[in-house]
């Protein structure tokens, strides 16, 4: 049954993305209270500029380089997003809304920004580790197996930073009361803008491991982040455990659903399965009660 | 005479357009507890959230040891040392307990005595010694009070603000928590303590005042006999 362990294979494989993206979408969420629709433009950002570190065609400084410096440009993409687009709507009632408007602006803008400087022909990164490896009696190309291991990983680190360092606890202090935090002394401004950049660094991270998996565009993240959005939902909104289990959830289901079904019918299903989730449970899979 | 610790001058602020300060006066002297009450709705919480930065003065002044804090952020009162412990305050119910009082000591001034406090604080509620490691948003009514004035002692006040820290507690409760409180005060942290029951406010500081309509109705000492009739025309009004 090689194919079985195929599809789960590539199922993990999915889930680790999605983990990764909801993951970041939903510690925005959970701490400004807003939906970041630049999220997938972030990630084709990321990838881009991976390419133009990393690659011969670009600068050359090898994957490694690209990988390192292409995160740390997100990270600050992120923290400057959130005072320009963010940051001055916090205080207003509808900003719920008034983000979804300005975040969407923001993912245009960078849209045709990246079409400005790298031209709209199709790039792929190379893989951060060439080759195969044989996994569960399958061949699988090392980059996968190196997405499978980054996820977690990634998420286990960012677990302890939320949970043990000093900024890592206020972020999620301050997403809970933000005016016992204000009387705290905390800098809560400064703490939305490092939860955005944090958020935008994992957007980077996910986009550079997709990028040499498929072509980079514009919309790289654009159908992932359709993905990303039904997993943090499913997994209830704002529980990082939950959305992580979702993100495996969701791509095992895929990666099932692609095989025998389809790749035309597959979003439909998913939608179908998480409207279906959300009628017996209205906080999501793994979602805590009110 | 000294310079008094806190000094508060025909404030004004509200919300929105809606004002409720109409020109507040008071004054909290070296090593002096005041008492602040009313009828409800009157403006007490709306004074001490525009001394502790959460809201801006419309007009007047609010000084800090002879220096002005009107309008700074929330951020800066902290720094300095006044710490407001709010009405009804939920913290941060999905941390535990002692994150929530390790986060009191969040502000620098407050980072390098945190374990000491943190000891103290046990020391004068065990109870929260006993749940240090359960969820906050599960505490009862009265456990949740004493993690909220805990959370207050974590940031080293110099100058304590606490708003109905009694609220909704059984007499028992309402007890245990006047004995942490007297004991906080004998240590020699001034306080202004904000609650109806003027008989618990009596116990515990050396001046009141009325706040009526968002304005300074009385100013009284403590010491002065108050018998229940008295109080009652304090808050109705004669005849
Ligand atoms: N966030 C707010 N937005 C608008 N109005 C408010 C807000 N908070 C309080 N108010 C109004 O301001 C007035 C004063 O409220 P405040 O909480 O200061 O009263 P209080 O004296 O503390 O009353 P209580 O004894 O019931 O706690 C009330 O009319 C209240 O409705
Ligand atoms: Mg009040």
């Amino acid at each position: 049954m090689a194919t079985a362990q195929s599809v789960f294979l590539s199922g993990i494989v999915l889930g680790s993305l999605y983990a990764m993206m909801a993951t970041g979408l939903s510690l925005v969420w959970t701490t400004l209270g807003i939906f970041n629709f630049a999220h997938g433009i972030f990630m084709a950002v990321g990838a881009l500029v991976a390419w133009q570190v990393g690659t011969d065609l670009g600068w050359g400084l090898g994957p490694a380089a690209g990988l390192a410096i292409g995160v740390a440009v997100l990270v600050g993409i992120g923290f400057l997003s959130e005072l320009v687009v963010v940051r001055p709507f916090l205080a207003r009632r509808d900003v719920v809304l008034i983000a979804v408007i300005t975040t969407l602006s923001a993912s245009i803008f960078f849209e045709n920004g990246t079409l400005l400087i790298w031209g709209a022909r199709y790039k792929q990164l190379e893989p951060l580790i060439p080759g195969k490896v044989d996994l569960l009696s399958t061949a699988i190309s090392a980059h996968e197996v190196l997405i499978i291991v980054i996820a977690p990983l990634t998420l286990v680190l960012l677990w302890l930073f939320l949970k043990f360092t000093r900024i890592g606890s206020a972020i999620r202090a301050v997403s809970q009361n933000r005016e016992s935090a204000l009387l705290m002394g905390m800098n809560v401004s400064l703490l939305y803008s490092s939860a955005f950049a944090l958020s935008a660094g994992l957007a980077g991270l996910s986009g550079i491991l997709l990028g040499s998996v498929r072509f980079i565009t514009p919309s790289l993240g654009a159908e992932p982040l359709v993905k990303a959005l039904i997993v943090a939902i499913f997994g209830g909104l704002g529980s990082l455990g939950g959305t992580i289990g979702a993100a495996y959830v969701i791509g095992l289901l895929e990666a099932i659903s692609v095989y025998f079904i389809g790749l035309y019918w597959t979003p439909a299903l998913l939608f179908g399965v998480m409207i279906l989730v959300l009628l017996v449970r209205p906080t999501g899979l793994f979602g805590r009660k009110g | 005479m000294a310079q008094p610790i806190l000094e508060i001058d025909d404030l004004v602020t509200g919300y929105g357009r809606t004002q409720v300060l109409w020109g507040v006066t008071l004054a909290l002297n070296e090593g002096e507890r005041i008492g602040l009450f009313g009828p409800n709705g009157h403006g007490k919480s709306t004074l001490l959230k525009t001394v502790s930065g959460l809201l801006k003065p419309w007009r007047g002044a609010i000084r800090l040891n002879g220096e002005s804090i009107g309008g700074v952020q929330p951020r800066a009162v902290v720094d300095r040392g006044l710490i407001h412990v709010p009405q009804g305050n939920v913290l941060f119910p999905q941390l535990t307990v002692v994150e929530n009082l390790r986060l009191g000591a969040y502000a620098r001034r407050a980072r390098a005595e945190r374990e000491p406090n943190l000891a103290r604080v046990f020391e004068l509620f065990p109870r929260l010694a006993e749940r240090r490691r359960q969820l906050s948003r599960t505490l009862s009514g009265g456990e949740r009070q004493m993690l909220a004035i805990g959370v207050g002692l974590m940031g080293a006040p110099k100058l304590l603000m606490l708003d109905e820290p009694t609220l909704g507690l059984a007499p028992k409760l309402k007890d245990e928590l006047l004995d942490a409180i007297g004991k906080i005060s004998r240590v020699g942290v001034p306080l202004v303590l904000v609650e109806q029951d003027v008989e618990f406010l009596v116990a515990l500081t050396d001046r009141l005042y009325m706040i009526n309509h968002g304005a300074v109705a009385l100013d009284i000492a403590s010491t002065d006999r108050l018998d229940h009739g008295e109080i009652m025309q304090m808050y109705f009004g004669k005849g």
